[in-house]
Parts: structure tokens; C-alpha cells; sequence
């Protein structure tokens, strides 16, 4: 009898707690739902969902008009390609500079290692919103204002992204170093034959990390991208927005396929994903 | 071992040392050098521009020159960086302790063996996955400030009058935190919830032979054992709200009359559109010193763990 009882609360409070996760879920998911389903919409249907709870509701003519407009009107493939390619740079090559660096500080010895470490440290503190404004100077001087290069060059090298790496390779076993320079190999190929084999979770996290950052980055391409030869997805998110004679679906559309590509990397390396963003804190 | 064996392993010793260190030196130098040219450059040009009156196109009849002091003086003194001011300061006293307060609330609920509860947390932790900018455009949306606004419409029915939201003075910053929040809140669950992990079971088995209430549990148990989390969150927190930018520039570049202006975007307009180097360089330095001594007190409260 009391067993039965007791089962029965323990069942009320898991259903309890099933109420709680589902209202939360909603709390969450509803302003993405209302992204994706608006720009489904035709506009007329739209704009008079948005003021009720309708603009949650998938329902009317829907249709994949909005995008074809984008594609067509605003030229989204132009802007995604630059965005893509920036981001490419800054993972690809920033994985490539910030690893070695890693590698060089976690494993070798060499003079001067211990200060290299404790500069990484210290610089890990400078936020870059302290220097943007004289690092604009920087690339103004160096003459690559308007280029992919202003907008990749400065965000390859990341010191929270050296101290991971170098975190890492410290805590691999200097024997595997030794045994492989005894079989005649030599320090850099180690680092590209050996260490960096052994190292993919490190990697993906880090990877995961700098597209987030360069996919959504605003303050640094506004100051060095002026014109549209170069202008990235969220700069032209932000004109769009501005504009008040721009369709609200074609926004909606545009800002769905700005999450789009974020979103196919989440869902397909969730684990990772999670722990990549919550080992740093950076944020959109 | 013969002197000469013995000349000949110091010698290989010697020559293993240098490949290594010019190894060592070569694989740190590309990066070294982007980080001098992009940041430590950066950085000591605002030190040094902060006591000029540099211009960012530098006027030949009006050269640079020494001010000693005044650029900081009107950093604190000036009233739309002093508004700058109190409204960072606004925006974070808004956002930290809710997202401390919420974030361990939601750790705790999820923080059970569930069936479908890491679908859960997943779905709590999706927005930090929408670019900021997609964020204040659907958000945007719902702060219409016209009578029949979403936002409006739900205040309707509960009889309280249509606001402005974002084109009021009182309510813009707090419409921005409540937005972050919803961003950011999934990532600091998912913080506590490793902090929650972190916590030995025994503490709690010991509680319960103790009689403790879940109340007394979690007063007693579960914060005091989060301490190094919350701390993190804390600090972590202040730094992302200190920086805000994205948002204001979005939704109400400062506006309306100055009540959103934030530290980062007061940089942006005098150095972009006001072109002052010299004023923006001692707003850095001064950003820098406020996150340099928050960072710093992060490591003491958790260095004598």
C-alpha cells in the first residue's frame, strides 16, 4: 500500500518535471520557431501574424519564395562566400599557427619558453575591443583595409587559443618526443605526423570555437570592410535591418540561412559543440 | 665511458638542443608576429595615443600632439562617456545575477537521470548557436513598439498598457539584457551543470543520514560546493557584459538619448565616426584596466581552494 503510494508520487513528480522541461523548451525554441516559420510566409500573412501568437503557428501559404528573392535580390551567395572564406582562413589557419605554437610551448625546451608562456597568459587578458581602434590604424598602414586579409590576418593567432593548445601538448608524454627523434625524426615532423594525429578532440574544439567567433563577428569587419567586395553576412544583415523598405520575410530568410550553416555544425557534433563553447565562455 | 664517447653524446646532446630550439622558435615565430603586429602594437599605441591628441587622419596643420592627461579627464568627465558608463554598469547588474540565479536553477533541473532529458539540454543551449546578429533581429520584431506589437499584444491581455520597449529610455536596457539573457542562459547551464557533476555523492548521502530538508541540501551542500563555478560564471559573465556591442549597434545605436550607449560602442563612435584616436585609446585603457582587475579578482577568490 504504501509502496503503491509511493510509486504514485514518485510518478506525479516526474511528470512534474516533464511539465517544467517542456514550458522551458518553448521559453527557448520559440523565437527560433518564429525565424523559420515567418520566413516561410507571404508577406501580408506575415506581417499580421506578428502581432499574435499566430507568427508561431506554421500554417497559410507557405512557400520558399522569401529565399529565392534573397538569392536573387540580394545577392546572398556573394556574401556567404565571403563569410565562408573568412572563416575558412581563420580555422584553417589559425588551427595550423595556433597548434604549432601549442606544440613549441607544451613540448620543447628551449630559451626564452617560460616567458612565451607567461606573454600568452598575460595577453589572454586584453580583450580585443581594447585595441581595436588602433589595430584599424594597424591595417590601415599596412595598407589591407577592404580585403579578405584585414578580415582574417588579425584573428588568426588567438593566445586563449595558444594556451589550449599548449595545455594539451603538455600533458602528452615527452618519451613519445624522444622516441621519435631517436628514429631520426625531426621536431616539426613530429608535431605534424605524431602529435597532431593524436590531438583531433583538441582541434575539433578549437575549430568549433574560432567559426563561432568568425561567423559572427560585426565590430572588427564594420571598421575594415567598407564597401561590398568584401562585406560579410552579418554587416549585411545589419543594412538590411536598417532598411525599412526591406521585406520582413526576406530578412527572416536571409537571417535563416545566416544560422543555417551554425546550425548543420551543432547538430552533427553536439558533443564537442557544447563543450567547445562552454570551455571558453566566448559568445556570440 | 672513454673521454672521447663521452665528447661525442655532449656534442650530439648539444646539437639535439639547438635543432630543438630553432624548432621550437620557428613553429612559435608566425604566431608571435601576428600577435605583435595585431595586438601588443594595438595595445601599446593606446597607451601611448592616449596621452596625444591623435587623429585617425592625421591633419598636417594640426599634428599630433601632447595633452598630458586631458583625454582621461574627459573620459570621466564627458557626459556621454560617463553615461557610457553607467549604462554598462546597468546592463551588467542586470544580466550577471540573473544569469547566476538562472542558469544554476535550470543546472538543478536538468541535472537528473531522465529519459530524453540531454534533448533537454540541448534544446536549452540551441540559441548560443544563432550568430547575435540573427538574435536582435527576431527579437527586434517582438519589441515592436506599435500597439499591436507581440510583446504588446501579450501585455494586452493581461490589461497592462502597450509599451515602447526599445525607443524608451527606461526600458531599452533592460529589453537588451532579457535578450542576451535567453542567448547566453543555455551555455552557463550547461558550466554549472559540469560544476554540478563535480560534486562528490558521498557529501550528499552524508547530508541525508544527517536529515537534512532538499532546502538545507542546497544551501549547505550543493552552493558552497559550486563556489569555484559561480565564480567563474561570475567573472566570465561581467567580462561578456562589460563588452557588449553587437546589440546596441543592431537594434538602437545608443539610442534612444543616449540610454543604451555602452563602453565598446562609445569606442566605436568616437574613434570611428569622431575619428578621436587619442580620446578612444584612453577609453581602451581604461576598459583594459576594468577587466584586468576583474580578471585578477577571479584568481584570488579561487586561489585558496
Amino acid at each position: 500500500m504504501a509502496m503503491a503510494q509511493n510509486k504514485t508520487k514518485k510518478h506525479v513528480t516526474n511528470s512534474l518535471f516533464y511539465v517544467l522541461y517542456v514550458a522551458v523548451a518553448i521559453l527557448f525554441l520559440a523565437p527560433l520557431l518564429f525565424l523559420f516559420i515567418s520566413s516561410l510566409k507571404e508577406e501580408t500573412q506575415l506581417i499580421s501574424d506578428m502581432t499574435t501568437l499566430r507568427a508561431f503557428v506554421p500554417y497559410g501559404k507557405m512557400s520558399l519564395d522569401n529565399y529565392a528573392q534573397v538569392f536573387e535580390k540580394m545577392d546572398f551567395l556573394h556574401y556567404f562566400r565571403n563569410s565562408a572564406l573568412n572563416a575558412i582562413l581563420q580555422v584553417a589557419v589559425g588551427l595550423l599557427l595556433n597548434g604549432m605554437m601549442g606544440y613549441a610551448l607544451g613540448l620543447l625546451e628551449f630559451r626564452g619558453r617560460k616567458f612565451l608562456i607567461s606573454l600568452m597568459i598575460s595577453l589572454t587578458i586584453i580583450p580585443t575591443e581594447a585595441v581595436v581602434i588602433n589595430r584599424f590604424l594597424v591595417a590601415v598602414n599596412l595598407g589591407v583595409v577592404n580585403t579578405i586579409w584585414a578580415l582574417a590576418l588579425p584573428n588568426l593567432a588567438i593566445p586563449m587559443y595558444i594556451y589550449l593548445f599548449y595545455q594539451h601538448f603538455r600533458g602528452m608524454p615527452k618519451d613519445l618526443v624522444e622516441a621519435a627523434i631517436i628514429d631520426g625524426e625531426s621536431y616539426p615532423g613530429i608535431f605534424f605526423k605524431i602529435m597532431t594525429p593524436l590531438s583531433k578532440p583538441i582541434y575539433a574544439t578549437v575549430a568549433i570555437m574560432s567559426f563561432i567567433r568568425a561567423w559572427g563577428d560585426l565590430l572588427w569587419p564594420t571598421l575594415v570592410v567598407r564597401d561590398n567586395t568584401w562585406m560579410t553576412l552579418p554587416q549585411k544583415l545589419r543594412s538590411l535591418n536598417d532598411n525599412v523598405y526591406v521585406y520582413w520575410g526576406q530578412i527572416f530568410a536571409f537571417s535563416a540561412m545566416v544560422t543555417l550553416p551554425i546550425l548543420i555544425v551543432f547538430l552533427a557534433f553536439q558533443k564537442q559543440f557544447v563543450q567547445s563553447v562552454a570551455m571558453t565562455g566566448i559568445k556570440g | 665511458m672513454s673521454e672521447a664517447t663521452l665528447r661525442k653524446t655532449a656534442n650530439r646532446r648539444s646539437k639535439l638542443t639547438r635543432s630543438q630550439e630553432r624548432a621550437a622558435w620557428a613553429m612559435s615565430a608566425p604566431a608571435m608576429i601576428l600577435l605583435f603586429v595585431f595586438m601588443i602594437l594595438p595595445f601599446f599605441m593606446s597607451v601611448f595615443f592616449s596621452f596625444t591628441s591623435r587623429q585617425l587622419v592625421v591633419n598636417p596643420k594640426r599634428p599630433t600632439a601632447f595633452v598630458g592627461l586631458t583625454n582621461y579627464q574627459k573620459v570621466f568627465t564627458d557626459k556621454v562617456n560617463r553615461q557610457a558608463f553607467l549604462n554598462t554598469l546597468e546592463y551588467t547588474l542586470i544580466l550577471v545575477p540573473s544569469v547566476m540565479v538562472l542558469s544554476t536553477l535550470l543546472a538543478l533541473l536538468v541535472n537528473r537521470q531522465a529519459k530524453g532529458v540531454t534533448v533537454f539540454r540541448l534544446i536549452y543551449f540551441s540559441p548560443q548557436v544563432v550568430t547575435m546578429t540573427v538574435v536582435t533581429v527576431i527579437w527586434s520584431a517582438f519589441f515592436s513598439g506599435m500597439e499591436d506589437g507581440l510583446f504588446n499584444m501579450i501585455l494586452r491581455t493581461f490589461g497592462i498598457p502597450a509599451q515602447k520597449w526599445l525607443q524608451d529610455p527606461k526600458l531599452a536596457m533592460p529589453c537588451i539584457a532579457v535578450m542576451s539573457i535567453w542567448q547566453c542562459l543555455g551555455m552557463q547551464m550547461i558550466i554549472v551543470l559540469g560544476g554540478l557533476q563535480f560534486i562528490p555523492e558521498e557529501i550528499y548521502e552524508a547530508g541525508t543520514i544527517d536529515g537534512c530538508t532538499s532546502w538545507q541540501e542546497l544551501i549547505y551542500i550543493t552552493i558552497p560546493q559550486l563556489k569555484n563555478t559561480l565564480v567563474y560564471v561570475f567573472i566570465s559573465n561581467t567580462i561578456y557584459s562589460l563588452k557588449m556591442f553587437t546589440q546596441v549597434f543592431m537594434l538602437t545605436q545608443g539610442g534612444p538619448s543616449n540610454s543604451t550607449t555602452t563602453l565598446v560602442y562609445q569606442m566605436y563612435v568616437e574613434g570611428f565616426t569622431n575619428k578621436r584616436v587619442g580620446r578612444t585609446s584612453a577609453l581602451a585603457v581604461v576598459f583594459f584596466l576594468i577587466v584586468l582587475v576583474i580578471s585578477q579578482v577571479q584568481n584570488r577568490i579561487t586561489e585558496d581552494k
